[in-house]
């Protein structure tokens, strides 16, 4: 090397001692600002020379660190003075101003120095890894001011504590609404920021997180937590989330304004936890919690509280939780106001649980059915609700949306209240009968829209699909359905939502409708061209419907069904005529299907003629039109053929048609008891009809109108009697039996073999979207399978398993 | 106070020679740029004007007693020299600072030496450049 060899010839031509002499005194200069009359240049030089001198390079480190700390201690004391002020704010200002100051100058000075002894940080400092002059000096400026005791107590502080003392003072006085010199305070935190702990300069040694930030974070968690514990107390839940949000916001703005950016995510940690995370579950159970924001529409404060848990916890648990309950709970009492509606009958409390009588069971049931629509009004408004709060209030949040699906299908689906599926039903009933009267297509579409919504958490969708099949049923054949486009577009609806299998018997119901008329008008044909023109013939309108699709069963009153079955109405002449003459058309076009006739489910139109009577126009002959159920038709041509004088008893009426005992009752209840179509007269007149009253034609009826229907009593749809749904229940639950069986079968059939908790996961799964079988029952209709040699038992498994048996 | 600051600095050679040379291309050397620096405000700061003692043929130069060395370069300017060819390394380096395939700058083998030294004093980035191609 070069220098090496030059070393020995120029011993002495550097004269070590006047050189440094040199430079210290232009030191000096430099700390008292006077280096404008300084020659860097000749500075450099010197410097440079002395570098060259190797081994005297650690002598002038050494001596400029001498020389330094000298400077430093006798600059201290200036500032010193100012350190034993107390800590009020001006003090705390003027000594944050001196230290900075102090800061400032000893940096320029230093970096002066640094630049002049460039040389030698390039060359000797490096290649003995030491620390550059500039980091030295640095270090001198934190040992000697910053951990240097204020005073020469031995307990005093030093003055990096008073440092750190006032800035948390001063940040204090600034939450508490004061108004503090930021920039000040952050020159002060620069400061901290490029001072090192130790003599390395390691990014996380930095004295501002070794010493301050420590500090910052303990004092403002413990001021947080007073401050939450203080609003907890004195203020509700809504001022708290924005009293929460604000400090947020302001910590971040002071990190960046006061502090230093590195410490945002730390303080914002440090207020969440004390403001959000720990006051949590107290702040959502407040008086004026999540309920008291729900209930009153606080869509704002809900939206603040959401944002805040969403900070603590991604998934929200306190809050998603807190809205489910408030969810549940008000569903339990929509739940609960229904049944109370339900049963808040007439009757005396003692029936209102068992077997209703007729009369008042009645009236109770219209009051049932408006029960289940205000329970499916209350439900949507509910959700409506909700929907509305996950819009504004919850971002929208697949999370939430979840949770708050969950709890509704959780109440609508409650143990303690099963008539769901049946109210919902009744509530598409009801729109499609009078709801949708007079409505624009979007309006409809909405109502639609609404039904399917509350479908969906219905878990038991074949209870749903029994009832509205019943419903449906009531509606085509009784024409009460208002349009026939709607009820397919709720079909499709269903189907895109349910998919195919759940409207395939929906459809096939509307398919055999159109069959029908069909037929009728196929048969008028018929008959037309057999040219017998009879004046006197009745025209047959017939609905043909497949016995497995329709749920003919629920259109008869229930119980009787056996009984209406064995027993077959016998018809008047003339109508038998036409049955026969029918069944012959039908059979000649479908060859081997069998006719069974519902007569309790037809209804006929007759034209009575009732004697001349005095009236206020004369006298005058009166004809009515009756729209009378066929059973009534049958009853009323009974008295065609006896004198209008005579009367025949209940029983003679039942021992010539025939007709279901209840039937009749309802019948001539209509017939002879309801106050507008008394047609008949009964003997004794009373509410009750016993089988040995007596009933003759009334010649003296009047009506206003020229047309009368005769209502049979309950032909609307309406919430089931205890025992019909009773009935209904078994009747789903046989059903889903087959369910079961044939799930059972097909993923045996699949896999062969199987152990029993798998194969009942599978058959759950298999029938989650149609209900939510029962264990119990699976249990069963596996132990029936194996009776049925369908499965077999596997001894020698460990777990209880089944094999396929082919 | 300092002078303002001009667009143009003067580097003066211990033997008279000025060299007047934009700010910008002399400030590459780091100790041309400290002494020039305004927040300390050295005497150069303030007239704009360095002078280097230094870059004398025989004080910079260590080998400059040696008797061979004498011998070669006796009546020679040479610290003016140097310096000139200081500079026009300055604007050699300005005008191809962002380019790639720069051509060489031509360096007198006899100056070799002289300019090594200059460069490790002035402190550039430049002194990498010429330990490169020049020696």
């Amino acid at each position: 090397m070069v220098s090496s060899t030059i070393q020995g010839l120029h011993g002495d031509d550097v004269d070590f001692e006047s050189t440094w002499t040199t430079l210290a005194s232009s030191f000096k200069e430099i700390h008292t600002k006077n280096a404008s009359k300084l020659s860097y240049e000749e500075l450099y030089r010197h410097a440079y020379r002395i570098v060259l001198k190797k081994k005297e390079s650690q002598t002038v480190a050494a001596s400029i660190q001498g020389l330094v700390t000298g400077s430093l201690l006798s600059g201290a004391h200036g500032s010193a003075a100012v350190t034993t002020a107390n800590e009020r704010r001006e003090a705390g200002w003027r000594f944050l101003k001196g230290l900075k100051e102090a800061w400032q100058d000893h940096q320029l000075c230093m970096s002066m120095l640094a630049d002049v002894l460039m040389y030698m940080d390039r060359v000797y400092c490096t290649d003995h890894r030491r620390p550059s002059i500039f980091v030295t000096a640095m270090n001198l400026f934190r040992d000697c001011i910053l951990l240097s005791k204020s005073s020469s107590e031995a307990d005093s502080l030093t003055i990096l504590a008073i440092l750190n003392g006032i800035i948390l003072d001063q940040i204090q006085m600034e939450r508490d609404g004061d108004i503090i010199d930021k920039h000040l305070i952050k020159s002060c935190v620069y400061m901290l920021e490029g001072l090192y702990e130790a003599d390395q300069e390691v990014e996380d040694q930095r004295l501002y997180v070794t010493s301050f930030e420590a500090d910052f974070l303990n004092a403002s968690r413990e001021f947080y937590r007073k401050e939450g514990e203080f609003l907890l107390r004195e203020s509700d839940a809504g001022a708290y989330c924005r009293h929460a949000q604000r400090r947020i916001t302001e910590e971040q703005d002071r990190c960046r304004s006061t502090l230093s950016e590195s410490t945002t995510p730390k303080i914002e940690q440090v207020v969440e936890d004390e403001l959000v995370r720990n006051k949590l579950r107290e702040l959502i159970e407040m008086e004026s919690g999540v309920r008291h924001m729900i209930d009153n529409d606080r869509s704002a404060d809900l939206r603040l509280m959401y944002i805040l848990n969403s900070k603590v916890d991604p998934l929200k648990k306190e809050f998603t939780s807190a809205t489910q309950r408030r969810i549940k709970e008000m569903g339990a009492e929509i739940n609960a106001a229904a049944i109370a509606a339900s049963q808040a009958q007439p009757a005396p409390p003692a029936d209102a649980d068992g077997d209703k009588p007729k009369a008042p069971g009645d009236r109770a049931l219209s009051q049932q059915t408006v029960a289940a629509l205000k329970w499916v009004e209350d439900v949507l408004n509910l959700k409506d609700k909700y929907d509305s709060f996950w819009k504004v209030s919850f971002d929208s949040d697949q999370g939430m949306q979840k949770a708050i699906s969950s709890s509704f299908t959780d109440f609508i689906n409650s143990a303690t209240f099963t008539r769901s599926s049946e109210y919902i039903s009744l509530f598409i009933d009801e729109n499609m009968k009078k709801g949708i009267k007079g409505k624009t297509e979007t309006e409809v579409d909405q109502v639609l829209e609404k039904a399917i919504i509350l479908l969906q958490y219905v878990q038991d969708k074949d209870m749903f699909e029994r009832y509205y099949k019943k419903h449906l049923c009531r509606r085509l054949l009784m024409n009460k359905s208002l349009s026939n486009d709607v009820e397919k577009q709720m079909i499709s609806r269903m189907k895109v939502e349910q998919g195919n299998n759940f409207t395939l018997k929906l459809e096939a119901m509307f398919k055999d409708m159109t069959i029908s008329e069909e037929l009728t008008t196929g048969f008028k044909g018929h008959v037309a061209k057999l040219g017998d023109a009879d004046a006197g013939r009745a025209e047959l309108a017939i609905n043909v419907l497949t016995s497995m699709t329709w749920p003919l069963e629920t259109m008869g009153s229930s119980g009787d069904n056996e009984e209406s079955r064995k027993m077959r109405c016998i018809f008047p002449p003339a109508i038998e005529r036409i049955k026969k003459s029918f069944e012959k058309y039908y059979s000649d076009k479908h060859s081997g299907r069998q006719l069974t006739w519902l007569a309790n489910m037809g209804s006929a139109d007759l034209r009575a003629t009732f004697p001349k009577v005095q009236t206020k126009e004369g006298i005058k002959e009166r004809k009515h039109e009756l729209n009378v159920s066929t059973y009534a038709m049958v009853i009323l041509l009974l008295f065609n053929d006896i004198p209008a004088s005579q009367s025949i008893t209940f029983e003679e009426i039942q021992a010539k048609t025939n007709i279901p005992t209840s039937d009749l009752v309802r019948n001539l209840q209509s017939l002879a008891v309801a106050p507008k179509t008394r047609i008949l007269i009964k003997e004794p007149m009373s509410k009750d009809v016993k089988p040995t009253d007596r009933f003759s034609f009334n010649e003296g009826f009047s009506g206003k109108f020229h047309k009368i229907k005769v209502g049979v009593v309950t032909a609307g749809n309406k919430v089931e009697t205890d025992k019909e749904r009773q009935s209904t229940e078994e009747k789903n639950n046989e059903s889903r039996g087959f369910c079961i069986d044939a799930a059972v079968v097909r993923i045996m059939k699949q896999r062969k073999e199987l152990t029993h908790q798998q194969l009942v996961t599978e058959t759950l799964s298999q029938l989650a979207t149609q209900f939510k079988p029962d264990i119990n029952m699976i249990k069963k209709k596996i132990e029936s399978l194996i009776e049925r040699e369908y499965l077999e038992r596997i001894d020698e498994a460990k777990v209880p398993s089944y094999r396929y048996l082919a | 106070m300092a002078q303002q600051q001009t667009d143009y600095v003067t580097l003066v050679s211990s033997d008279g020679f000025e060299f007047k040379l934009q700010r910008s291309a002399a400030t590459i050397s780091g100790a041309i740029k400290r002494m020039l620096d305004p927040i300390s405000n050295f005497t150069e700061a303030q007239t704009n004007t360095c002078t280097f003692e230094n870059i004398k043929y025989d004080s910079l130069h260590p080998l400059s007693h040696h008797a061979a060395f004498m011998e070669s370069s006796v009546d020679s300017p040479r610290s003016g020299v140097v310096l000139e060819k200081v500079c026009e390394y300055l604007y050699y380096n300005e005008k191809h600072k962002n380019n790639k395939d720069v051509p060489d700058m031509d360096i007198p083998p006899e100056l070799c030496l002289e300019l090594l030294m200059a460069a490790d004093f002035l402190d550039g980035e430049f002194a990498v450049g010429y330990l490169g191609f020049g020696c």
